[in-house]
């Protein structure tokens, strides 16, 4: 037999087959003797199994017969952080799903996504064999997408509301009524026979200050946090409870441990650190692409989207591309042949590579001048560019002086007279050299460095954007950057030859292969090469997105973002973000003392948004204040920030240390194991929601999410389902807060009407879509009934207007609102552009100090090593000597934190194993198979060695996503019922528990990236032995 | 017990030795007509991103039990030019045009429909496993709960309602495309007549009917490659069979 046979054959038909073949003829001749059926018997002679199709399409005519017995219901997938839109196969009769795919009108499941005006009917027979219209117009669901149903009927599924009656973290809980639940959890009171717990009644006070010592803190509302999931499509609806209606600043999602170090990066080049939008290739119509740090079609955002585009490009386009990792994975196709390269890289060193590219690209005057030297908007209209950057503007570079690292301002030489604030900033003119206002002028020099003299006679040292990244790239030779990374000159030259070899249809990307402790100046260098060749909104570039319809918002119908009585929550948040330390109590403090500001006590980060990562440790530390309370809303930080759990699982079980902790769930993971109670929530398609494209899209998409099945989980005594939504309503309520209950929404006439249940918040939402840039047509009842959205029609019909209704369920007939794949262009053009210039020096940047050191950042990318929070080296404190191994997270294309212990995934890929290289095996004995352990400074794991050649040496490769110790891996008592552990759950190790404190930093910390705090899971130091 | 494997009892007790070489079964009508399909499947190697999609999507539409495949997407690692290449093999019955699973078929349970579709009567299979043995493509196995041989149809409860296999329907790349080869204007006439396109085994003389574009011979016969990076544990399988 051949390998690939036994390959196949592994545990499928060797098991069954091969195991009766066996026995001998014998055994046959045994099972015949014994007369009956020896297994099941299936419905159908030939077709097993399989249920009757969901709808019959004649191949001849194309018309549609549907199936009575089934619906076929557009909605939205939670397999992962992506969303896409989806098609859900409903058995009508037993409440049941099918199978599940992708919906045509959706561009996340389909290359070329139908008009929206096509008729339901239309888009079932779109998907037929009737003229192969199925085959290009296909729309799909990933192994994930068509595997996470599964979780809906998952026996470990907690449905009704708990509240623990063990010691925290024990395993042991009593089911409680959804009104003791809200009663206890509002109230407080003696709740565990522990003494007195504070409840949220208690913390809501918006007056008092948390400490009167440092009143920028906030008030005492502030101690309650709360952490969401994603952008799931529900975050809006809890960020209206957190931060409008109860009042805490504390409310933020997973980016900093999921992709801050990219978005940081995007933030610097893009000049929005607040949104921090980000950009996408142009897939299609681009040439060459350069993942460093993603790999399309095995991670990333959107991950379906991607690979779809990549295997199209790379067979039928005219794309090549390079995947820069230090793993190989499915990115790479053999069959794609020289169209598809791997690049192996050493970890965290990426930026060397990139600056040595860029100071090539510099050197050899390979950049995209036209686009450059235009210093604004007009220019770069004239020029006949469609966007344009700060790679001409001065900025100041007199050391010691107060304007040091700021732009000059075309005010500073009384070239403006408005508002200073306003004022437009300086080139020099390239046709005359002089020094001129950015704002009124074509071309301009690019590599300006010298004196400017100020109206006062004041001489300034001055030196244009682009001047100064290239002084970066230049402070290394291209020798040096290939000895940092691993990768030979011959070839950083090459890869900088042809990534400015194709105009504007060349783009790179990078995305969680950055999360090192060097990752923002990692993703800033990496995405900064987007700007040397001026792809920004180009065909064949980059692409910001292209939007969404208003839903959640101040819409055309109903104001979903603003209530009466709204609150404006205040204070520096737990993470110390986005909030300058300068600006703090303790600084003052210490500058009134004449000491040294710097250090702070814990970093600040005050270029980021978002900082959940720090929220456990800060609050666990003290510093800048604890908590009282803590909303885990299906979040699981404790298994998703590399080393959080070692740092904080004893203070996460002590009530003193953190006295309520609420979690809104429908499983048990390794956060919510610690909570005093668990909201059960709905799962996927039970669930309401609107979202959107994370990235990727030319158009605007608004994705619908709406329960297309009965929720599992039990009612309260109005008969409304026990929910996330369902809790902050009720919570609101109880406590009369703001937003919730009767006169909290307001239409457009300025009439006020009620939030006592989701579907009067999302049902709107719906309506706002369906009236956002021109209203959409009517769905009729066929359209209702095919699609299962009759499940909604008398909700439509009593909450919405009369206009309305119809309307909406149009939108949700379609499973959103989606706008047509033709606008995503105009000419050369993407339709959909980012107008603000590209940030070749970013000014916030390079005047925000870092607060342990008090160094201030480089403005532009640059070469920086792993580094500890104060910007001192990674390597000083942990050796390469004694850690002579990284250890790097990886990805698998079906694996999400959504999707653990599902069996239909796991029957093909079970676990994970620890990759490392042939010559790596060879000098330690080990082999496939082999069990090895692995030790970092800050944990232990012991795993199946995997040997491969598509691995960089010295690198071990854990994919992320296995070894939990709950989801299912751990037995619970649920009043006097045991779950049932599954074992699937647990296999294999989580690269998180190798995770490790900061040793520049006190108390409970975890390594994080020195400039913007993303957390570090990628390089990790390591010591492997057999085990 | 049904009258097929009653009278299939006579049988055991003289072919101890040799498997029956039977005829292919005519149970279903044998008429092919110009107008009767034949359906192939194409799989353009170069779209294949490796996400078996395919793979849960025909577990999911076939109710196949755990750890038992219809198809599935081999990955290998494999050297080419000195350098590790990812290899991606999605795998199926290949509905052959010379099946050899069919003649050892003792109850004439498997045959071939005139559509070309290559099928198992379950009322009629008695589970002995020669055509599982006797697929060089490893594409036959006895499905756990119903003891009888399963295999990829082609979804044909789909394809006779004018729709798309599951697998076809759900590929992410597109890489799998599937149609009737009769037709001149289909798809897959047009791929198989334009690209280059290869059999698995084709020494075998079993006249596959999945043409894959793209396909190495470092995958067409014997695997020269590691079936990594992904290791399947063969204990999920014991585990979904207790």
């Amino acid at each position: 037999m051949t390998t690939s046979r036994r390959n196949f054959l592994k545990g499928a038909a060797a098991a069954g087959g091969l195991t009766a073949f066996g026995f001998g003829y014998s055994h046959t001749a045994e099972q015949l003797l014994r007369g009956a059926w020896a297994g099941d018997q299936p419905d159908h002679p030939i077709s097993g199994k399989a249920p009757s199709p969901e709808f019959t399409v004649d191949p001849e005519t194309g018309v549609l017969t549907p199936n009575p017995n089934q619906a076929m219901a557009y909605t939205m997938c939670m397999g992962c952080t992506t969303i896409c839109g989806v098609r859900v196969r409903i058995d009508k009769v037993r409440n049941k799903i099918l199978r599940v795919t992708g919906n045509p009108y959706h561009l996340l499941s389909t290359d070329q996504h139908i008009p929206y005006a096509t008729p339901v009917k239309q888009s079932f027979v779109s998907l037929s064999r009737f003229q192969e219209q199925g085959l290009a117009g296909r729309s799909t669901a990933c192994a994930r997408g068509n595997a996470v149903l599964s979780k809906l009927t998952d026996p470990n599924r907690v449905t009704v509301p708990l509240k623990r009656i063990g010691a925290r973290g024990e395993g042991k809980w009593a089911p409680i009524s959804p009104e003791q639940l809200l009663r206890e959890v509002v109230e407080g009171g003696d709740l565990f026979g522990e003494g007195h717990v504070d409840g949220l009644r208690a913390i809501r006070d918006l007056k008092t200050p948390i400490d009167p010592a440092n009143p920028e803190f906030g008030p005492r509302a502030n101690q309650l946090a709360v952490i969401p999931p994603f952008k799931d499509g529900r975050l809006v609806f809890a960020a209206r409870f957190a931060k409008q209606s109860f009042g805490t600043v504390n409310f933020t999602g997973h980016r900093s441990y999921c992709g801050l170090s990219m978005r940081s990066g995007y933030a610097a080049l893009l000049g929005d650190w607040k949104k921090q939008p980000h950009l996408k290739p142009d897939f299609i119509n681009s040439e060459f692409l350069l993942f460093i740090g993603t790999a399309p079609g095995n991670a990333g955002n959107p991950f379906k989207r991607q690979g779809q585009q990549i295997a199209k490009a790379r067979s039928t386009g005219k794309l090549k591309y390079v995947v820069v990792d230090p793993v190989l994975t499915n990115s790479d196709s053999m069959a794609a042949d020289e169209r598809s390269r791997w690049l192996p890289i050493k970890p965290n060193t990426d930026g060397a590579l990139v600056m040595g590219m860029m100071r090539w690209i510099l050197e050899n005057r390979r950049y995209d001048e036209q686009f450059l030297r235009q210093p604004n908007a007009a220019a770069a209209a004239a020029a006949g560019e469609v966007s344009w950057s700060n790679a001409s503007h001065l900025v100041v570079t007199q050391e010691g002086h107060p304007k040091n690292g700021r732009f000059l301002r075309a005010s500073d030489l009384q070239l403006f007279d408005g508002d200073p604030k306003e004022s437009p900033l300086v080139v020099i003119d390239q046709a005359s050299g002089e020094v001129v206002s950015q704002a009124a002028v074509g071309p301009a020099e690019l590599f300006y460095q010298g004196e400017v003299v100020l109206p006062d006679g004041e001489k300034l040292q001055v030196k244009s954007s682009l001047s100064l990244l290239q002084a970066e790239a230049e402070k290394h030779s291209l020798e040096e950057y290939s000895a940092a990374c691993g990768i030979p000159v011959s070839t950083i030259v090459e890869l900088a030859r042809e990534f400015t070899a194709h105009g504007k249809k060349a783009a790179a990307d990078c995305h969680g292969g950055t999360m090192g402790s060097n990752g923002f100046y990692t993703a800033y260098a990496i995405v900064m090469l987007n700007a040397l060749v001026g792809n920004l909104n180009a065909k064949g570039g980059t692409s910001a997105g292209g939007g969404r319809f208003k839903e959640i918002a101040p819409g055309p119908r109903y104001n979903l973002k603003k209530f009466p009585g709204m609150v404006k929550a205040k204070g520096v948040g737990l993470g110390r973000q986005g909030f300058p330390y300068e600006k703090s109590s303790e600084y003052q403090r210490k500058v009134a003392a004449g000491k040294n500001p710097y250090p702070s006590k814990a970093p600040w980060y005050p270029l980021s948004p978002a900082m959940s990562s720090e929220f456990l440790t800060a609050a666990i530390n003290g510093y800048p204040y604890s908590l009282k309370a803590l909303i885990l809303w299906s979040s699981n930080p404790l298994y998703g920030v590399a080393g959080l759990q070692q740092q904080v699982k004893v203070k996460m079980a002590d009530p003193k240390s953190l006295p309520l902790i609420v979690s809104v769930d429908p499983f048990i993971n390794e956060s919510n194991t610690y909570a005093d109670y668990i909201v059960p929530d709905s799962v996927l398609y039970e669930s309401w929601g609107w979202a959107s494209a994370w990235g990727g899209n030319l158009t605007k998409v608004s994705t619908a999410r709406w329960p297309v099945i009965e929720p599992a989980q039990v009612k309260d005594n109005q008969g409304i389902p026990v929910g996330m939504e369902w809790f902050f309503i009720e919570v609101a309520k109880r406590m009369g807060l703001p937003g919730f209950g009767e006169n909290a929404i307001a239409d457009q006439e300025g009439n006020l009407h009620p939030l006592n249940r989701p579907e009067e918040f999302y049902l709107r939402a719906a309506a706002n879509v369906a009236f956002d840039g021109g209203a959409v047509a009517d769905a009729d009842d066929e359209e209702l009934q095919l699609t299962g959205v009759d499940r909604l029609a008398n909700d439509l019909q009593s909450i919405l207007k009369p206009d309305e209704w119809r309307k909406a369920a149009y939108v949700y007939a379609r499973g959103g609102r989606f706008e047509d794949a033709e606008m995503g262009y105009k000419g050369n053009a993407l339709a959909r552009q980012y107008k603000s210039p590209l940030q070749i020096y970013d000014e916030k940047l390079g005047t925000t100090r870092n607060t342990l050191s008090g160094a201030r950042y480089h403005g532009t990318p640059t070469w920086i090593r792993p580094s500890l929070a104060d910007g001192s080296l990674l390597e000083s404190s942990f050796p390469a000597a004694d850690w002579p191994y990284k250890v790097v997270s990886t990805k698998s294309p079906y694996v999400s934190s959504h999707t653990t212990g599902i069996q239909k995934l796991q029957q093909f890929h079970p676990s994970n194993a620890i990759a490392m290289h042939y010559s790596d095996a060879e000098k330690l004995g080990v082999r496939s198979g082999d069990s090895i352990r692995i030790t970092t400074p800050g944990g232990i794991v012991k795993g199946q060695a995997l040997v491969r050649n598509g691995i960089q040496p010295g690198v071990l490769g854990i994919e992320h996503g296995f070894g939990h110790r709950e989801l299912g891996a751990r037995q619970h008592q649920i009043g006097d019922r045991f779950t049932t552990p599954s074992r699937l759950a647990g296999l294999g190790v989580n690269i998180n528990d190798l995770g490790f404190a900061d040793p520049q930093r006190e108390g409970a910390s975890v390594l994080a990236d020195w400039v913007v705090g993303s957390v570090a899971r990628q390089g990790l130091p390591a010591r492997v032995e057999k085990a | 017990m049904d009258s097929t494997r009653r009278k299939f009892l006579a049988t055991v007790a003289t072919t101890i030795a040799a498997p029956v070489l039977g005829e292919a079964s005519a149970a279903e009508g044998t008429a092919d007509t110009q107008d009767t399909p034949r359906w192939v499947m194409v799989i353009d190697l170069r779209k294949c991103i490796g996400c078996q999609a395919c793979t849960v999507a025909c577990s999911t539409e076939n109710r196949v039990p755990a750890g038992q495949f219809r198809t599935l997407v081999s990955h290998y690692e494999v050297e080419k030019d000195h350098q590790p290449r990812s290899a991606m093999l999605p795998r199926l019955c290949n509905h052959c045009e010379n099946p050899p699973c069919i003649p050892v078929c003792p109850v004439q349970a498997t045959y071939q429909r005139p559509d070309g579709i290559v099928v198992v009567d379950n009322t009629r299979c008695v589970g002995c496993a020669y055509c599982v043995q006797a697929c060089p493509y490893d594409a036959r196995f006895i499905n756990h709960e119903t003891k009888t041989a399963d295999k990829c149809t082609f979804c044909v409860h789909r394809v006779q309602a004018g729709l798309l296999p599951a697998c076809v329907e759900t590929c992410v790349g597109g890489a799998r495309i599937f149609g009737n080869i009769k037709d001149p204007r289909s798809e897959v006439s047009r791929l198989i007549n334009s690209v280059h396109t290869d059999g698995l085994q084709p020494g075998l003389k079993t006249r596959p009917q999945v043409y894959y574009i793209g396909l190495d011979n470092r995958l067409q016969n014997k695997i020269e490659g590691v079936p990594s990076p992904w290791k399947r544990s063969e204990t999920l399988v014991q585990e979904s069979m207790s």
